[in-house]
Formats: C-alpha cells, sequence, structure tokens
C-alpha cells in the first residue's frame, strides 16, 4: 500500500477545490488589502481601519462575546453531559432533547428570542415581572447594560448542547474500572468527578473548547440577526464590521485590511490556545 | 453504557436531584421551540396583548395560510432544498474519495494536506466573505444554485472528509485486501466493499452537511440576493419591514424551517452523534 500515486489522485479533487475557494482568495484578500482603488500598493487601507474607535470596540465585544460564551458553554454542557451519563427514566428522550436548541438553525434561535425578549410583548419580561424579579418591562435588547449578556445567553443555549455530546461520548469511553476502583476506596460522587471523570474528558475538553473559540470568532448570525451590532455599536463585533464594511459601504479595500488582520488576530488566538492550553491544565490541576 | 450511572443505586436521594436536573434541562432546550410553536397559532391581535396568554384563545391556522400562500417561503423552501441537497452530494462525492485517500494510502506531504483541510474549518467566515464575493462575481455565480452550492460545498468539505476518514480507518483494512486478490480495481473495491461498509458514517455526514447548508445564513445573506435564488434563513427577514413585524407569520415560517432539519437529525441522530464524536475525539 505505499505507491505514493493513487492515494494522492484520490485527494486531489477536493484539494483542488479547497485551494480554488479558499487557498486562493486568501491570497486575493492580501493583495486587495494593499491596494488603493486604482491598484497602486498602499498601506492606507491598514491605517483607516485602525484608526477609528468602532474597531477596537468590535474587537472588545467580540472577546467579551466569545469569552463569555466559552465560560458558561463549558460549564454547562459538561454538568448536562454528567448528567446525561447517569441513568434515570426516560433518559434517551432527555438526550435527544438536548440536542435541539443545536439543531435549531442560528438564524430561527435568534428570531425567536428576540420575541421572547420584546420589551413590551415578551415572554421574558412577564414571567420575570410577573416573579417580582424586575421591577418592570426591561429593553433587555436595547439597554446598554443588558444587550452583551443576553446575546451571550442566547449564544450560551445554542452550543451549549454541543459541548454535552462530545463530553458525553468521552465520559462514556472512560473504563468502568476507574470507577469500580474508587469505589472500593470509598470515593465519594464529588471525588469521582474531580479524580477521575475531569482528567479522563479533559482531551475532550480541550478539543471541543478549541472548536468553540474558531466558530465564536466566525459568529455572525444571533447578533446580526438579533440587533445588528447595535445599539449604539455596543453590541458590534468584528465579523459584524467586517460585512458591513464590504456589503453596506462598499469598501472592499478596507474590509479586506480588516479581514487580514482579523485573520491574523484569530490565527494568533488558536495558535496560543494548541500550545498553552493543555499543557497548562495539566499543571493546574 | 457501560460506566457511571451504577453509583445510583447507592444514593436514593441523588435520584430526586437528577430527576429535577432533567426537567430544568428539558425546559430550557424546548422552552424558546414551544413558545415558537404557541407563537404561531396565535392571531396577530393576541400576539401583542399585554400580559402576553400562554396559550392562544382562539388557536389559527392564519399565520401557516400567510406563509404558504401569500409570501415567498414555498419558493424559499425549494431553493433551500436544491441547494443544499446539491451541496450534500458535491460535498459527500469529494469526502469520500479523500477520506479514502487519507485513511488508506501513505503518500508524500500526507500530514501536510491533512492539516490544509483542517485549516479549511478554521478559517473565519468573515475573513474569507469578501474575496469569495469576488471571486463568484467573476465566475458570475452571484445569484445563482451553482453559487451557493459551491460555496457550501467547501464549507462542509472539511469536516466531512475529517468525520468519513476516522470512519474508514475503524473498518478493518483485510476485507479490501481480500477483495484485491480476488482481482477487484481500487475503486471497485472502495465502491462495493468499503463504502457499504462505511453507510453508518456516509449516512452521518449527508446528515451534518445538510443540516449545516440549511441552517447557513451570512453566505445565502451576501451571495443570494435575489428571490429566484434566496434561501429559507433569508426569507425570514422578509416578515419583518423597517416598522413593523409580522412575528405570527415569523414564527409560522420558523416551524416550517425548523421541523425538517429537526425530524431528520431526530431519525439520524444515533448515527450522527457518533460520527461526529468519533471524527472529533480520534481524529
Amino acid at each position: 500500500m505505499a505507491r505514493p500515486s493513487p492515494g494522492l489522485m484520490f485527494i486531489l479533487p477536493a484539494i483542488l477545490i479547497l485551494m480554488m475557494l479558499i487557498a486562493y482568495p486568501i491570497v486575493y484578500t492580501l493583495i486587495l488589502s494593499a491596494v488603493d482603488a486604482h491598484g497602486n500598493f498602499t498601506i492606507k487601507n491598514y491605517a483607516n481601519v485602525l484608526k477609528p474607535y468602532v474597531t477596537r470596540q468590535a474587537f472588545q465585544n467580540l472577546i467579551v462575546y466569545v469569552g463569555g460564551s466559552i465560560v458558561f458553554q463549558v460549564i454547562l454542557g459538561t454538568a448536562a453531559a454528567l448528567l446525561l451519563n447517569r441513568k434515570f427514566w426516560g433518559r434517551g428522550v432527555v438526550r435527544s432533547i438536548t440536542l435541539i436548541p443545536w439543531v435549531v438553525p442560528g438564524i430561527v434561535a435568534a428570531t425567536t428570542w428576540a420575541w421572547m425578549f420584546h420589551t413590551e410583548f415578551g415572554i421574558i419580561n412577564y414571567m420575570l415581572a410577573g416573579a417580582h424579579i424586575i421591577p418592570g418591562p426591561i429593553g433587555w435588547l436595547t439597554n446598554p447594560n443588558t444587550v452583551m449578556p443576553v446575546l451571550v445567553a442566547i449564544n450560551v443555549w445554542k452550543l451549549f448542547p454541543f459541548v454535552a455530546i462530545m463530553v458525553l461520548a468521552g465520559l462514556q469511553a472512560i473504563p468502568a474500572e476507574l470507577y469500580e476502583a474508587a469505589k472500593i476506596d470509598g470515593a465519594t460522587v464529588w471525588d469521582e468527578i474531580v479524580q477521575i471523570t475531569l482528567p479522563q474528558v479533559r482531551p475532550v475538553l480541550v478539543a471541543v473548547t478549541l472548536l468553540l473559540v474558531i466558530w465564536g470568532l466566525n459568529a455572525i448570525t444571533l447578533i446580526y440577526a438579533i440587533t445588528q451590532g447595535g445599539p449604539a455599536n455596543l453590541s458590534l463585533i468584528t465579523p459584524i464590521q467586517i460585512y458591513q464594511l464590504a456589503f453596506v459601504s462598499f469598501q472592499f479595500n478596507a474590509a479586506a485590511a480588516l479581514s487580514v488582520l482579523f485573520f491574523i488576530v484569530a490565527a494568533i488566538i488558536v495558535a496560543i490556545y494548541i500550545k498553552v492550553i493543555p499543557s497548562s491544565a495539566e499543571t493546574a490541576r | 453504557m457501560t460506566t457511571a450511572g451504577t453509583s445510583l443505586e447507592r444514593r436514593p436521594l441523588a435520584a430526586t436531584g437528577i430527576a429535577i436536573a432533567a426537567i430544568v434541562l428539558v425546559v430550557v432546550c424546548l422552552f424558546p421551540f414551544a413558545w415558537m410553536a404557541l407563537s404561531s397559532i396565535k392571531k396577530l391581535p393576541e400576539l401583542f396583548t399585554v400580559p402576553p396568554h400562554w396559550l392562544p384563545n382562539e388557536p389559527t391556522l392564519d399565520n401557516y395560510a400567510t406563509v404558504f400562500f401569500h409570501s415567498n417561503i414555498p419558493r424559499y423552501f425549494l431553493n433551500s432544498c436544491i441547494i443544499s441537497g446539491g451541496a450534500t452530494l458535491f460535498a459527500l462525492a469529494l469526502a469520500v474519495f479523500a477520506a479514502y485517500g487519507f485513511a488508506r494510502f501513505e503518500f508524500r506531504g500526507k500530514a501536510w494536506l491533512q492539516t490544509f483541510v483542517l485549516v479549511g474549518q478554521l478559517l473565519p467566515t468573515a475573513a474569507i466573505i469578501v474575496p469569495l464575493f469576488i471571486t463568484l462575481r467573476w465566475l458570475h455565480l452571484i445569484n445563482t444554485y451553482w453559487g451557493l452550492i459551491l460555496i457550501y460545498t467547501i464549507i462542509t468539505l472539511p469536516l466531512s472528509v475529517w468525520m468519513l476518514t476516522s470512519y474508514l480507518r475503524g473498518i478493518p483494512v483485510e476485507l479490501e485486501e481480500a477483495a484485491t486478490i480476488d482481482g477487484a480495481s481500487r475503486l471497485g473495491v472502495l465502491f462495493r466493499i468499503t463504502l457499504p461498509l462505511a453507510m453508518p458514517g456516509v449516512v452521518a455526514v449527508i446528515v451534518f452537511c445538510f443540516v449545516t447548508c440549511w441552517n447557513e445564513f451570512v453566505f445565502a445573506l451576501v451571495f443570494a440576493q435575489d428571490q429566484s435564488v434566496k434561501t429559507l434563513p433569508i426569507g425570514l427577514a422578509e416578515f419583518s419591514t423597517e416598522f413593523n413585524t409580522d412575528w405570527g407569520g415569523v414564527m409560522a415560517a420558523s416551524m416550517v424551517m425548523t421541523l425538517p432539519v429537526v425530524i431528520l437529525f431526530l431519525a439520524f441522530q444515533r448515527l450522527f452523534v457518533g460520527g461526529l464524536t468519533a471524527g472529533a475525539t480520534k481524529g
């Protein structure tokens, strides 16, 4: 099976189409970002996108959005997985239902939550006011203090099921003997979780968190559909800023420059994560 | 199931806690979906009632009638089917060959190429959307089925290759070697021996691709601006104008759009979750 050619032939079609539609556009973006409207070399595009305050603000929002989402996605997803790994009546159905938020189209989740968070007619204001948790209706999506936390909460709802299924698969791969041994040693449930379960699913958690980082940096749909970045850019994130630069104000060169910067930063974040997290998690334990 | 479940019998008190946690989990996951369904069968005045009614006083199918007979949703539904189906077909075809190549052959640069495929999955949408737009415009593929099919093929391809490769690795190579000795060609082996055995992995990839394309929003927003090719996610926005939103119509359209993927997903859930977790934990 060591002949070089046939394997390559099998892979070639996929590689070619990826090259054409991923590698080529990236190179093209680089070129686009470094020329002006007449095709002359310039670095003005970079200066133009770096200067305005909105670029920094969008990036800060992105970090808050992605960071905040991931913390809760991982905690809630792991908790759900631990629950779904226990034996109880109706577990199969609960496992299926847990996946629904993840399967529901992002745009549907966005509109449904926007309707539930509606200031006047939304069910959430009604329930919270009825339970006297809040004094009166809150404009969740227009209030500067609530808009980001609400968007993070919706994003957590959408993606914690993904963490749950992946961690559940990891849990199911843990050999039963480890728990048997712990039982003989008189370990409590808490001991079992901290000493056996978490260390055993750590590789899954690392992989899942990486995916969440990448998807988080990618995320446009929820925020775009719910607030379009408002109010007053308070929920504007870099991907939406790029979209607006390119397809609302048609500044392709500026959008390309911001794309390049964003791509570099995203690559650095991912690289740092891959290098740092596995080893630091080891020592932290 | 082989693992931690057994500890439950020792601690009867834990059973109550587990039941409560399970109920909370179900409510959290289903509540928005249930509220969508309830809102979709309420008349407009009842949607705009303070305080909101939990159950509709007079359930109505008017919103569904609006969606089916007085909106572009049926056309968008068709567009979504064509585009998602087409992209799934292409991604699957490319992924089957690529995965077979990665799983069964050793060749120079294989590790490098595998990394390249993965990088495709890691690229931020926002970073490639401008160049893709320019490329598609140059190819005259903006506002065509082919444009979106092409885009969706490449965004689903990397994970499809990943999932299928790890699935094919799990199939014993001896079966293929026996067939090769009997004189079957490489392609014959792939299609007559390996692929039938890999059916669960193939189905997982099909579900993944179709659901991803069906749900995709951002690329559709940019590359399909004409009614003849708009997909369902974009169509949802047409119930909103600058001043008003027909929430009943939005919720009914959301149901129409969500039910196919939920049914598809629940039907193949076991295969899909198996394929995905295999790809992510072993890949």
